[in-house]
C-alpha cells in the first residue's frame, strides 16, 4: 500500500533492490524494464545519498532491456533473453539479478522461465520478480534478503560460533551506511567476533552464500527486516537480536555491546575491556572541548533508526534539549512504533520530545514549522534545509535525503563516531 | 493539412538511434537513405523522456509537478532539483526553496483498479498547500499501460480548481527511445493548455531564449549579455521562468534555443501557430558554434550588420586567449561523448583548439547530425561515430582500441581507464558563448597536463568489463542495421 507524497524520501521497490544489489561486490542487477528505471532507480538512492554510487555498475553501465511500445504490446522475453546473454558476455560479474520493473509487472512477462534456462546452464541468475509498483526502497531491502535466502544462501556444513551478521543498516539509503559497517565491525572485532556487513571491504556473493554459518543475526533497526529474520531462522535455524537504532555515542554503543555480548555469552572480561578503552576514548577527547558548542534545544526528521539515535546521543550523552522528533518512513506495524516511541521516550535526565509520524514533506515541514516551542538546531535531510532556513536556526544535514555533503566513509554511528557527529555541530555562535 | 506533431521523434523521418562505424559511412549512408533504424540486442539503461519532461519545467514559479506513477519515477527528479537549488543560490536567494514534487505512488491496487483517485487526490493536496497557478501532470509507464485517462480525469479537476491551469504531459516512457522526446511532449502540453494558439500583440524586440534545466546561471548571463548586444530583450523559458513569462512566448519578435535538441520542435511550433520567426542552429559552445549561433539569431531580427561588429571585437577580445589555449592542445587526439546538442558543440569546438577528433558518441542521427558529420568529415577526416544514448561499454571498448589524449564527456568510465576527462554538461559553471569558451579550454588543457588522478585510480580500479569484450566489435550488438 502506497500513499500520495510530497517529495518522496527515495524510490520504488526496484530502486531498494538495485542499490541494495549494488553494494555487493560484482554483482550485476539486469533490469527488465522500462527505458528510464536505470537512471531512475539509481538516482532515487544512490543519487541522494552523499554523491557516490556503485563502482561497479549503476545507472546508465546496467544491462537493461529497455522495454519499449513493441514489448509492451508482444512482450519482452526474447529482449530479456539476449539482455541477459550479453550481460553475462560483457560483464564480468560473479552473480546476476534479473529485476521486474513495472512494464514488465503489468503486461505479466514471465521472468523466471527466462531466468531458468540460464541457470541450467550452470549460470548464477536470479530472478527478483517483485514489480516496482510493489513498495518503497525499504520494501526493497527485505526482498533482496527474501530472495537471497529462498535461493541463494546454502545451508551450512559447519556453523562458526565467532562469527555474526549485521542486517537493518540498508546501503545508499543510510547515507552514512558504509562507515557506520566498519565502525560497527571494529567494535565487534575487538570483541573477538567475525562480522559479515555484506557491503564492505568487497564482500560479495560467496559470504551471501555461507552467511547460515553464522552464531547470530544482530539487527540494527526498529522494524525493518521481521519477516526475513523469522524465515532465515526457520531455514538454517541462525536467531536473531534487534537492537532497535543505529548505537552514537558512548552510552548506547555500550548497551549495544553488552546485548550483542550477553546473547552470545562472550567473556565477562574481556568485554569490560574494551568498554573501558572505548568509553575512555571518547570521554578523553569530550574533555578537551567542554563548552565550545552552544547549548540547542534540537529537532530531528529523518529514517527512524538514525532519528532515534541521534535524538538519545545529543540528550543522553550531549545535555541538548529534544523538543521534536518527526519519523520519516511509513511504519505499519503498532509494536514498531511502540518500540520507537519507548526508545525515544524513556531517556535519562531530558524530558521527552514531541514525535510526529510523517513521510509527506509538507506534513515534515508542517511539524517543523508550526512547533511551538524554540528550536535552535535542526537535524535533517537535505529537504529540511527550507525550512531550517526559513526559521533561521542551525541545522545538519545527517539523514537521508542527503545532497549537502559527499560522504565516503563519514559516520556518526558508533564510539568514534560520535566524535564526528559532534565535531560537525560546531557552529561558532 | 498537415499532421500533428505526437511529441515522438523517432515519427520523423531519417532519424536513427543505434548505429556504428565510420563517420564517412556513416554520412553516405544517410545521403543515400541506407542509415536504417536498428536496435541493440544487448543494451544498457537509457534515459526515458519523462526525465526530461519533468526537468525541464521543475524551476518554475508557483507550479506544483505530480507524477502519476510508482514512487520510484521521480528518482532523477534529485538532479533537476539540485540545479534548482544551486541556481537560487547563484541567483542571490538567500530562501532556498524545494520544489514541489506529488507522486501519486501507484501500487498494487492502483494497476487493477486504476489511479484516478490518486490522482485527483494529489491535485487536491496541490490545491489546498500551494494554491498554484500551475500543476503538471505527468504520465509514467504504468499510468500508461494500465491506461489512466489523465487529459479527462485533468480536464475535470480544471472545472473543480478554476484558479489553477493544470497541464497534462504525455512522456510514458515506452512511447520513445529518444529522451528529448520529453522536452516536445512539455512544450506540446504547454502549448495545447496555456498558450491555446492564441495569438497577443508582438513586442518588435523580444526574444524567446529556451534553456534546459542544464544551463548554469554563468551560462544565461552570458547569452543574455550577447543578446542585449544586438538589442533583444530576452524571454528566458522555461528554465527559472513563470507563467507570465510563458505567456509572453506569443509575443515575442523570435525565437532561439541554447540546447539544439530543446525546444527545436516547438520554435516550428509556434512559427506554424503564432508566425513567429525562429533561428536553430547549434549550441553556442566554441568559436565557430557562438559565431554561428549568434548570427543565427541576428539574422532572424534583421541584425546582420551589428553582430558582424560584435563578432570581430569579440573575436578581438578572445583570440589571443584560444591561442594560448591552442598553443597547450594542438594535435591532440579526442573522444567525445554527450548529448546530441553538447556532442557535436565539443567536437567543433576542439577544432578552435586544434584537436583531432578520433570518436564521437551521440544519441540520435538525423538531418541535423548529417550538416555537423558532414563538416566534421571535412576537417578531421574519418572519425569512429557510435550513435547511443550512452551505452559505456561500447564506449570504453573504443576507447580502449583508439587511444585517445582526452576524453570530453561523462567522465566515469573514461576515468577509470586513466584517461583525462572534462565534462561539457556542467550546470553549476560556464561553459558557453565566448567567455564559457576560454573556461572550458583552460579545463582541457588542466586535465591534460595534470592527468594525476586519473592514472592513478584507473591503476586500482577496473571497470565491470571481462577483458574478452575489449577484443571484440564494439557494435557486435547492433542489429538490423
Amino acid at each position: 500500500m502506497s500513499f500520495v507524497t510530497e517529495n518522496p524520501r527515495g524510490g520504488c521497490v526496484l530502486s531498494g533492490i538495485n542499490s541494495v544489489l549494488a553494494a555487493i561486490d560484482h554483482v550485476c542487477p539486469i533490469l527488465h524494464s522500462g527505458p528510464g528505471c536505470c537512471m531512475q532507480t539509481t538516482a532515487a538512492e544512490q543519487g541522494q545519498s552523499g554523491h557516490k554510487h556503485a563502482c561497479f555498475v549503476s545507472g546508465v553501465s546496467l544491462p537493461s532491456s529497455n522495454m519499449l511500445e513493441k514489448e509492451v504490446v508482444f512482450g519482452g522475453a526474447n529482449k530479456l533473453r539476449t539482455t541477459i546473454q550479453g550481460a553475462i558476455d560483457i560483464i564480468d560479474a560473479q552473480a546476476y539479478f534479473v529485476l521486474t520493473g513495472c512494464t514488465a509487472g503489468i503486461i505479466g512477462d514471465d521472468v523466471q522461465s527466462v531466468v531458468d534456462e540460464f541457470t541450467e546452464k550452470g549460470h548464477k541468475v536470479y530472478a527478483i520478480d517483485t514489480p516496482g509498483f510493489a513498495g518503497d526502497s525499504l520494501l526493497g531491502y527485505e526482498t533482496v534478503w527474501n530472495t537471497f535466502i529462498d535461493k541463494v544462501i546454502q545451508p551450512a556444513t559447519k556453523k562458526k560460533a565467532d562469527l555474526v551478521n549485521i542486517f537493518g543498516i540498508v546501503p545508499y539509503h543510510d547515507p552514512f551506511w558504509a562507515g557506520t559497517l566498519e565502525e560497527i565491525e571494529r567494535i565487534l572485532n575487538k570483541l573477538g567476533l567475525k562480522v559479515n556487513t555484506f557491503f564492505t571491504k568487497h564482500q560479495g556473493i560467496d559470504v551471501i552464500e555461507h552467511c547460515s554459518e553464522a552464531a547470530l543475526n544482530i539487527i540494527i533497526n526498529p522494524w525493518l527486516f521481521k519477516g526475513p529474520a523469522e524465515k532465515f531462522e526457520k531455514k538454517f535455524g541462525v536467531p536473531s537480536i534487534r537492537f532497535p537504532f543505529i548505537p552514537v555515542g558512548a552510552t548506547d554503543t555500550t548497551r549495544f555491546v553488552r546485548e550483542v555480548a550477553s546473547s552470545l555469552k562472550l567473556d565477562d572480561a574481556l568485554v569490560e575491556k574494551v568498554i573501558k578503552e572505548e568509553e575512555d576514548y571518547v570521554y578523553s577527547y569530550l574533555a578537551q572541548s567542554i563548552g565550545q558548542l552552544s547549548w540547542k534545544r534540537f529537532a530531528v526528521a529523518g529514517d527512524a533508526s538514525n532519528a532515534i539515535a541521534i535524538t538519545r546521543y545529543l540528550a543522553n550523552d550531549y545535555s541538548f534539549s529534544p523538543i521534536l522528533v518527526v519519523i520519516t518512513e511509513n511504519i505499519f506495524r503498532p509494536e514498531d512504533k511502540e518500540r520507537i516511541i519507548k526508545e525515544i521516550s524513556e531517556l535519562e535526565y531530558a524530558n521527552p520530545p514531541k514525535i510526529v509520524f510523517a513521510s509527506d514533506q509538507w506534513e515534515i515541514n508542517k511539524a517543523i514549522r508550526e512547533e511551538p516551542e524554540d528550536i535552535s538546531l535542526l537535524v535533517g535531510s537535505t529537504n529540511e534545509k527550507e525550512v531550517a532556513l526559513e526559521k533561521e536556526i542551525q541545522y545538519l544535514n545527517a539523514t537521508f535525503p542527503m545532497n549537502e555533503r559527499l560522504v565516503f566513509n563519514r559516520t556518526y554511528s558508533g564510539y568514534r563516531g560520535s566524535l564526528t557527529l559532534t565535531e560537525d555541530l560546531y557552529d561558532n555562535l | 493539412m498537415a499532421v500533428q506533431y505526437s511529441g515522438v521523434r523517432e515519427s520523423r523521418d531519417g532519424r536513427v538511434n543505434d548505429f556504428g562505424g565510420s563517420s564517412e559511412q556513416a554520412q553516405k549512408k544517410f545521403e543515400g537513405k541506407c542509415l536504417k533504424r536498428a536496435d541493440r540486442s544487448f543494451a544498457q539503461g537509457l534515459q526515458c523522456q519523462q526525465i526530461n519532461s519533468m526537468a525541464c519545467l521543475m524551476s518554475l514559479e508557483d507550479s506544483v509537478f505530480i507524477s502519476h506513477s510508482p514512487q520510484g519515477c521521480v528518482g532523477c527528479t534529485i538532479m533537476a532539483v539540485d540545479m534548482f537549488r544551486v541556481g537560487q543560490a547563484h541567483r542571490g536567494e538567500k530562501l532556498i526553496k524545494n520544489p514541489r514534487i506529488i507522486v501519486t505512488n501507484l501500487d498494487q491496487k492502483s494497476v487493477v483498479f486504476g489511479g484516478e483517485q490518486k490522482l485527483r487526490e494529489s491535485v487536491r493536496k496541490a490545491v489546498e498547500r500551494y494554491n498554484p497557478k500551475l500543476i503538471f501532470v505527468y504520465a509514467s509507464c504504468a499510468s500508461g499501460i494500465i491506461g489512466d485517462d489523465i487529459d479527462s480525469i485533468c480536464q475535470d479537476l480544471g472545472d473543480e480548481y478554476p484558479d489553477t491551469t493544470i497541464v497534462p504531459i504525455h512522456c510514458e516512457g515506452f512511447k520513445s527511445k529518444i529522451c528529448a522526446s520529453g522536452f516536445d511532449a512539455a512544450f506540446l502540453s504547454i502549448n495545447k493548455y496555456i498558450l491555446k494558439k492564441e495569438k497577443k500583440e508582438t513586442i518588435p524586440n523580444l526574444i524567446n531564449l529556451f534553456a534546459p534545466t542544464t544551463v548554469s546561471y554563468a551560462d544565461q548571463k552570458e547569452m543574455e549579455r550577447m543578446l542585449n548586444l544586438i538589442g533583444a530583450e530576452v524571454n528566458y523559458i522555461p528554465f527559472y521562468s513563470s507563467l507570465e513569462k510563458i505567456k509572453r512566448i506569443p509575443q515575442a519578435a523570435a525565437s532561439t534555443s541554447i540546447c539544439k535538441v530543446f525546444a527545436d520542435e516547438f520554435m516550428k511550433t509556434l512559427e506554424e501557430d503564432y508566425g513567429i520567426p525562429y533561428s536553430h542552429t547549434v549550441m553556442p559552445i566554441g568559436i565557430r558554434n557562438t559565431d554561428k549561433w549568434y548570427r543565427g539569431i541576428a539574422k532572424v531580427i534583421g541584425k546582420e550588420k551589428e553582430v558582424e561588429e560584435i563578432i570581430a571585437k569579440e573575436h578581438e577580445r578572445i583570440e589571443p586567449l584560444v591561442a594560448k589555449i591552442r598553443a597547450r592542445l594542438e594535435g591532440k587526439r579526442v573522444f567525445i561523448c554527450g548529448g546530441t546538442g553538447r556532442s557535436f558543440a565539443a567536437a567543433a569546438l576542439i577544432d578552435d583548439f586544434g584537436m583531432k577528433l578520433v570518436g564521437l558518441e551521440t544519441p540520435t542521427y538525423d538531418a541535423d547530425a548529417q550538416v555537423d558529420v558532414e563538416y566534421l568529415n571535412g576537417i578531421h577526416k574519418d572519425f569512429v561515430i557510435d550513435i547511443a544514448n550512452m551505452q559505456p561499454f561500447e564506449q570504453v571498448n573504443l576507447v580502449k582500441k583508439l587511444k585517445p589524449d582526452a576524453f570530453i564527456g561523462v567522465p566515469d568510465w573514461a576515468a577509470k581507464l586513466g584517461i583525462p576527462t572534462t565534462h561539457v554538461l556542467d550546470g553549476k559553471r560556464p561553459t558557453m558563448g565566448y567567455d564559457g569558451l576560454l573556461y572550458l579550454g583552460n579545463k582541457i588543457a588542466d586535465q591534460l597536463s595534470n592527468p594525476g588522478f586519473n592514472k592513478k585510480i584507473a591503476e586500482h580500479v577496473k571497470l565491470p568489463y571481462r577483458d574478452s569484450w575489449y577484443e571484440e566489435d564494439a557494435f557486435k550488438y547492433i542489429i538490423g542495421d
